[in-house]
């Protein structure tokens, strides 16, 4: 009997330990049944619905959070420490996003359209990004990065009569298809030399077979191009700019964060489990050793954040400006990746703790300044600190974190990253790193000096701005823990450990 | 012997279409001949023993992607300001940088050595539909959720306007709003 020796999926996986994903697949056909149903001019049904389902999701998944995890139907997918602290974070990521998209005149504006499939996309985009942190196989690495990229494509056009929204989606389509073409090629190398789909697979085939290390820095290099695309690393980052400047900032704003931190889950993944190899040092030492990834990495990290710091400077338009900034954060959480060991993991997860609520805050606050000035040049932001006084003051807590100066949660952030890299002796890396640090300081604080002490031209409107309630709350929910995490951030740094050991005692 | 002949006629089949795909001035020209090469790859999978990969070859690309291209061709306009440039000085990088690509693949696949694949070539079909349903449910579900999605942004993105969602009635260019704001 051919069917005995089948693997018969488990569906109660999907209850036990996949159950905020099941939740986001059900809140994501509801919000666009419900869409479908009632129209309105305003589409309250789809977001109440996403609002709902994501909190509900989040709850749940932070009630699973240090529970026992396992894989789902199958060996393809895996929740464990890594994937359980990376879906809280997007599933925040995607809820603030839905608040906050419901108050942006780009998305809800009289003149825009498909309203409601925006909340319902939302969700998916949270899916699918829970999904690449989740994936241990090639076919569902390839499969759950694909998932993130249409959705992506159809977010960043979302403004259909403008012509910089369609320009950004067309250019992420564009560099979306090259770079997964050249991971695909990648990926298929790794599979003829290994024989494995599956991570562990690939480790020991590696392992254990005659490696030819010219073949497998080839293989890695190409693969490691698909995922700089995804995180807009050196020299992988030309969509970003773009992209971010012509997407609806609250889409911006989202892709600054969720598919850029589902990127760094997959990478964490992937290149720990075939590369690194679990606790055992001396094993793993051969293979990384052997095709020079220190070495890779670090090159690729210091171009990226000085790449981002110089051209940012340049900006007149704060969009933009935050964009290369992103970039240049980048660079800072790939120096993380330069030894692939513990500590520089876990300082790459505090790190994209910190970063998610930074920079949705600073982007959110582009969002409610577009609102009222349709501008997101510097020069027209003159003034701005004393006709919204609190939500600049928000503003400036969240740009002090990014530049990563003391009170603020970004310096731990930067300080954790430091010390794994200065552990290792990578100092050169940690003097270009603390340079750069000086550099932002320079346009992240030319933002404040406009706002807040250049004074505005004759004749100029200076009537205070009046921000909807919900924009208020939000800023006010991500500004306290960019300054919570830099006073206490013993507790928060506990979890981003945890997950990396879950992770790797699981292998 | 046979085999061998097999091989390299089917490898012609591929790669003079291809030349010709990426020679050619013409760009339907250039479209009918993508239909050998993605002929020739499916012969390739079928002597490789991949027969439902080639099949969905066929269907796939000769029968879906090659139609849609062909189309799009007919549909898009030839710009007006000039032709692209066909100049040495696009020519000499593009060689260098094919050239240096090919070297490195060419390198890469005679250094590796391969992990081989054991035992007979046999129908694949059977197992694939059987690995689908057991081993392989997760993606094939999760496909149908990326495919909704991909559905749903292809109508976002080329849905019409409909009329009570424009303010202004028919502007010549709904397009440029944007632009003129900003």
């Amino acid at each position: 009997m051919e069917l005995l020796h089948v693997n018969i999926p488990n569906w109660s996986d999907l209850a036990t330990h996949w159950r905020p994903e099941v939740m986001l697949v059900g809140t994501f056909l509801l919000a666009l049944l419900g869409d479908l149903v009632v129209r309105g001019r305003r589409p309250a049904v789809p977001f109440t619905v996403a609002l709902v389902g994501l909190t509900m999701a989040g709850i749940c998944a932070v009630r699973k959070l240090g529970v026992e995890g396992g894989t789902v139907m199958g060996d393809l997918v895996v929740v464990d420490g890594l994937a359980a602290f990376f879906r809280i974070l997007f599933i925040f990521t995607g809820l603030a996003t839905v608040l906050f998209a419901w108050t942006s005149e780009e998305i809800m504006g009289k003149k825009r359209e498909n309203k409601g499939e925006f909340f319902a996309l939302t969700v998916l985009l949270t899916l699918a990004a829970c999904v690449m942190a989740e994936a241990r196989d090639l076919l569902m690495l390839f499969l759950s990065m694909e998932a993130v990229g249409i959705v992506s494509y159809v977010m960043a056009g979302y403004m259909r009569g403008s012509l910089r929204s369609t320009e950004a989606s067309l250019k992420y389509v564009i560099f979306g298809a090259v770079s997964s073409a050249i991971m695909l090629y990648g990926l298929s190398l790794l599979y003829g030399m290994t024989g494995s789909m599956q991570f562990e697979g690939i480790r020991a085939g590696l392992q254990t077979g005659d490696v030819n290390a010219f073949g497998l820095l080839v293989a890695v290099v190409l693969v490691m191009a698909g995922m700089s695309y995804k995180i807009a690393a050196v020299p992988f980052h030309y969509w970003a700019p773009d992209v971010y400047e012509g997407a609806p900032t609250p889409v911006s704003a989202l892709f600054s964060v969720g598919p850029k931190a589902a990127g760094f889950a997959l990478m964490i993944r992937f290149f720990y489990t075939t590369l690194a190899a679990g606790p055992d040092a001396n094993a793993s030492a051969g293979l990384i050793a052997q095709i020079n990834w220190p070495l890779l990495m670090a090159v690729i990290s210091a171009a990226t954040m000085t790449y981002g710091n110089l051209v940012a400077l340049r900006q007149a338009n704060v969009k933009r400006m935050l964009a290369y900034s992103s970039i240049a954060h980048v660079g800072y959480l790939l120096m993380g990746f330069v030894l692939l060991t513990d500590a520089g993991l876990q300082a790459i997860l505090f790190y994209l703790l910190v970063y998610t609520f930074m920079n949705l805050g600073a982007f959110f606050f582009v969002v409610a300044v577009n609102n009222h000035l349709k501008s997101e040049h510097l020069d027209d932001w003159v003034g701005l600190g004393f006709r919204m006084p609190w939500a600049a003051s928000l503003m400036i807590i969240f740009l002090g974190s990014l530049t990563g100066i003391p009170p603020f949660a970004g310096f731990a952030a930067k300080l954790y990253l430091f010390t794994a890299v200065m552990d290792r002796q990578w100092f050169w890396l940690v003097i270009v790193a603390g340079l750069n640090s000086v550099i932002s300081l320079y346009y992240y604080f030319k933002v404040a000096k406009a706002m807040f002490l250049m004074s505005p031209p004759e004749g100029a409107d200076m009537s205070p701005l009046k921000l909807h309630w919900l924009q208020y709350t939000v800023l006010g929910v991500l500004a306290i823990p960019t300054l919570a995490l830099g006073l206490f951030f013993g507790r928060f740094k506990g979890l981003a450990d945890r997950a990396i050991e879950m992770m790797t005692t699981g292998l | 012997m046979t085999a061998d002949l097999i091989f390299v006629l089917l490898a012609l089949l591929t790669l003079v279409p291809a030349v010709w795909v990426a020679f050619s001035r013409n760009i339907v020209h250039a479209g009918f001949s993508l239909l050998l090469t993605l002929l020739g790859v499916a012969g390739l999978y079928a002597y490789l023993g991949a027969d439902f990969v080639a099949v969905t070859q066929v269907m796939v690309y000769v029968g879906g992607v090659l139609v849609l291209i062909l189309f799009t061709v007919m549909m898009t306009r030839v710009p007006q300001n000039g032709r692209p440039r066909h100049g040495l000085d696009r020519f000499v990088p593009a060689a260098v940088f094919a050239l240096g690509v090919f070297g490195l693949l060419y390198k890469t696949i005679t250094a590796v050595e391969w992990a081989a694949s054991e035992g007979a070539v046999e129908p694949t079909t059977a197992e694939i539909g059987t690995n689908f349903i057991t081993s392989y449910i997760f993606p094939f579900e999760y496909v149908s959720l990326v495919l909704l999605a991909a559905m749903i942004g292809a109508a976002i993105l080329i849905r019409e306007r409909r009329p009570e969602e424009t303010e202004e009635p028919a502007a010549p260019a709904p397009e440029t709003e944007e632009e003129v704001a900003s």
